[in-house]
């Protein structure tokens, strides 16, 4: 019990030494300035290594660098990228971000301490305006690898992180929100071209390279790569799929695929759309969520795909008139 | 939120605390262990541990000036430790996609002070390449208009449940954004009773002359700020299914209200389902790795629906229908 609370008191003092320092410490000057680390060099030594790690694991800018004269390393915090700037926000563009982190469910109270860093000490509780309305978003707590992924934009970082078993190296475009789930658009070293990834499919926690270590190609504009289709996520080859649509669902069709998508329209309101998909299977899942309203008109094998996956719901009992 | 034990965490809090405390001043220590999660004596230990922090050569003018009475705890400014920090990669992610995600609204203000509050947050933090896309049904800004007026609305309303199509009246009270679709929970006149709509599926929508302003609108006060997509209602059926173990990563996505089991290697999950066809669909989507086995007139659902559209492919399964 002892142990700890002075371990709490030593970090703590270490933490204002290092973000006092002009210069870079030695290891000895720390310990003449912190009281609590052991006599002897290697247990100090030790004791140091585990404090520096935990202040670095709470995102304290622990900087090691080289001592003059000396064949050392020293130690100091930078202040500038501990502490936070003044934004130099107004009254009205404070209460506007206290309006949207009101009125944008993130599932978790991250906006609320960021906004209490910026100064707001939002007694009462904010409340979003009944009539506001209000944007429920997937909750960031279940995807850890966001904020890492956004934070390597801001840093124009680059990232590895595991996706479908793989590892994959990223340069980070963008990250967006579309249809009920989160993507980063990159580029993707391993395999030389832009592409969109799932946030909720990354498998790791992203490991983030060093500032602008990220080098986006000239030119790339995440808008271009941008997709959300799930028939786009596959690696064949890319097929052209006729789905034609009858008039119950053709404008919820059109409102998720875009006007782009229609190559013909019919007197009573039936819709054929074209589609490139490069992954059949998560097509056919997509027609048939549409159940009778929608039917793939070819190609041929396409077509033979949603056959062969009805038949095999209706199961043995139900073939005899195949 | 608990008392951390571990040096980190209480590390964490201390900070937290402090930061606080410098943005009030001063605070009664029962409202701050309130703030913090800490029973009041918890509270009183850390502080006096931190009040022993400071620099050295650690005489008063160096320490951190904390002071605590019998009920208030003050600080004045002035310790590193009191000043903001920056934010974090989570704490910069919510701020920016809270601001993003009520700027995607339509019909927000795009050059107002959000939008000036985000540019002074990227000039200080970084570049920030985050868009939010949201759809915006036809229908979207008369609902909200009705809403915020307390209006009534005659809808035509395709039901993606029973598939198929009715003429209600029903009273908006809130419209949200959730997993990528407009909702507008309203009193419906046909049900009776608080339902909930998907806007894009609102096919029609007419305000009824002289519907505005009738007084409060009911169920509005405590509402909660959890937003399923779904929300079970009085004719809402619970249903019991079987899952091969390779689909167990579907269950995340289906509204189940049991605890999942495990029953001879297999998955069994309760679902709440709202009509034939919302079944039809979870079903066509699980394949044959699902069966239902709890109600067993709900057991041949799904090789029914197979047949049903494997007739538009010209495929009659059952033969003797036909």
């Amino acid at each position: 019990m002892m142990a700890r609370l002075d371990r709490l008191e030593r970090v703590t003092d270490l933490l204002l030494v290092l973000l006092d320092t002009p210069r870079p410490l030695s290891l000895r000057e720390i310990a003449d300035r912190v009281p609590g680390y052991p006599e002897g060099h290697a247990a100090r030594r030790q004791a140091f290594e585990r404090d520096k790690r935990l202040l670095r694991d709470e995102g304290v800018p622990v900087l090691a660098e080289a001592l003059e004269g000396h064949d050392q390393v020293g130690y100091r915090a930078d202040p500038d990228a501990y502490f936070l700037a003044d934004l130099g926000l107004d009254q009205d563009e404070q209460a506007a971000l206290n309006l949207a982190v009101a009125g944008v469910h993130l599932g978790g109270p991250t906006g609320r301490a960021a906004l209490s860093k910026l100064g707001a000490t939002g007694e009462p509780p904010l409340l979003a305006a009944p009539s506001m309305p209000v944007v429920d978003l997937p909750s960031m707590t279940q995807l850890p690898a966001l904020p890492v992924l956004f934070d390597a934009v801001r840093q124009s970082a680059t990232v590895s992180f595991l996706y479908r078993g793989n590892t994959r190296h990223v340069d980070v475009g963008a990250i967006r929100f579309r249809r009920g789930h989160w993507y980063m658009v990159g580029f993707d070293r391993d395999r030389g071209e832009a592409r969109t990834f799932r946030v909720d499919r990354v498998e790791s926690l992203p490991e983030v390279g060093p500032p602008s270590s990220g080098q986006l190609p000239d030119g790339f504009d995440p808008a271009d790569t941008f997709s959300v289709d799930p028939w786009r996520f596959g690696s064949g080859e890319e097929i052209d799929v006729d789905v034609l649509v009858d008039p119950a669902e053709a404008g919820r069709v059109i409102g998720e695929l875009g006007e782009g998508a229609v190559v013909e329209r019919r007197d009573d309101g039936t819709v054929v759309v074209r589609l490139a998909v490069t992954d059949q299977q998560a097509l056919v899942t997509w027609v048939l969520d549409w159940l009778d309203h929608a039917e793939v008109l070819g190609p041929p094998e396409v077509r033979t795909a949603v056959i062969d996956r009805l038949a095999s719901i209706v199961g043995p009992g139900g073939s005899a008139g195949r | 939120m608990s008392i951390p034990t571990d040096t980190a965490g209480r590390l964490r809090q201390l900070l937290a605390i402090l930061a606080w405390l410098a943005q009030v001043g001063e605070a009664p220590v029962d409202e701050l262990a309130t703030r913090f999660g800490l029973t009041p004596e918890a509270l009183v230990t850390e502080l006096e541990l931190a009040a022993c922090c400071g620099l050295p050569p650690y005489t008063p003018d160096q320490l951190m000036e904390i002071v605590v009475t019998d009920t208030t705890v003050s600080t004045r400014l002035g310790s590193a430790l009191s000043r903001p920090r920056r934010l974090s990669p989570a704490e910069g992610f919510a701020l920016a996609a809270s601001a993003r995600g009520l700027l995607a609204v339509p019909g927000s203000d795009e050059d107002g002070a959000l939008s000036r509050a985000l540019g002074k947050l990227e000039t200080a933090l970084g570049p920030e390449r985050l868009v939010i896309d949201l759809d915006t049904p036809p229908m979207l800004a008369i609902v909200s208009g009705a809403a915020a007026a307390g209006e009534s609305l005659e809808i035509h309303y395709y039901s993606a449940s029973s598939d198929h199509q009715s003429e209600r009246e029903i009273t908006p009270l809130r419209v949200f954004a959730s997993e990528g679709h407009w909702y507008v929970d309203a009193t419906c006149s046909q049900a009776g009773d608080v339902r909930r709509f998907r806007i894009d599926r609102i096919d029609m929508a007419r305000v009824i002359e002289g519907s505005g302003g009738v007084g409060e609108h009911p169920g509005m006060d405590n509402e909660p700020s959890g937003f399923e997509a779904f929300v079970p209602g009085p004719d809402t059926r619970q249903v019991r299914l079987s899952l091969d173990p390779a689909l167990a990563w579907m269950v995340e996505s289906i509204p189940t209200v049991a605890p999942v089991e495990r029953v001879n290697d297999h998955l069994v999950v309760e679902v709440v389902v709202g009509g034939d066809a919302w079944l039809e669909r979870l079903l066509l989507r699980l394949g044959t790795g699902a069966t239902v086995v709890d109600p067993s007139e709900d057991a041949g659902l799904a090789a029914e629906a197979a047949a049903r559209i494997l007739l538009r492919y010209g495929v009659d399964i059952k033969n003797k229908e036909k």
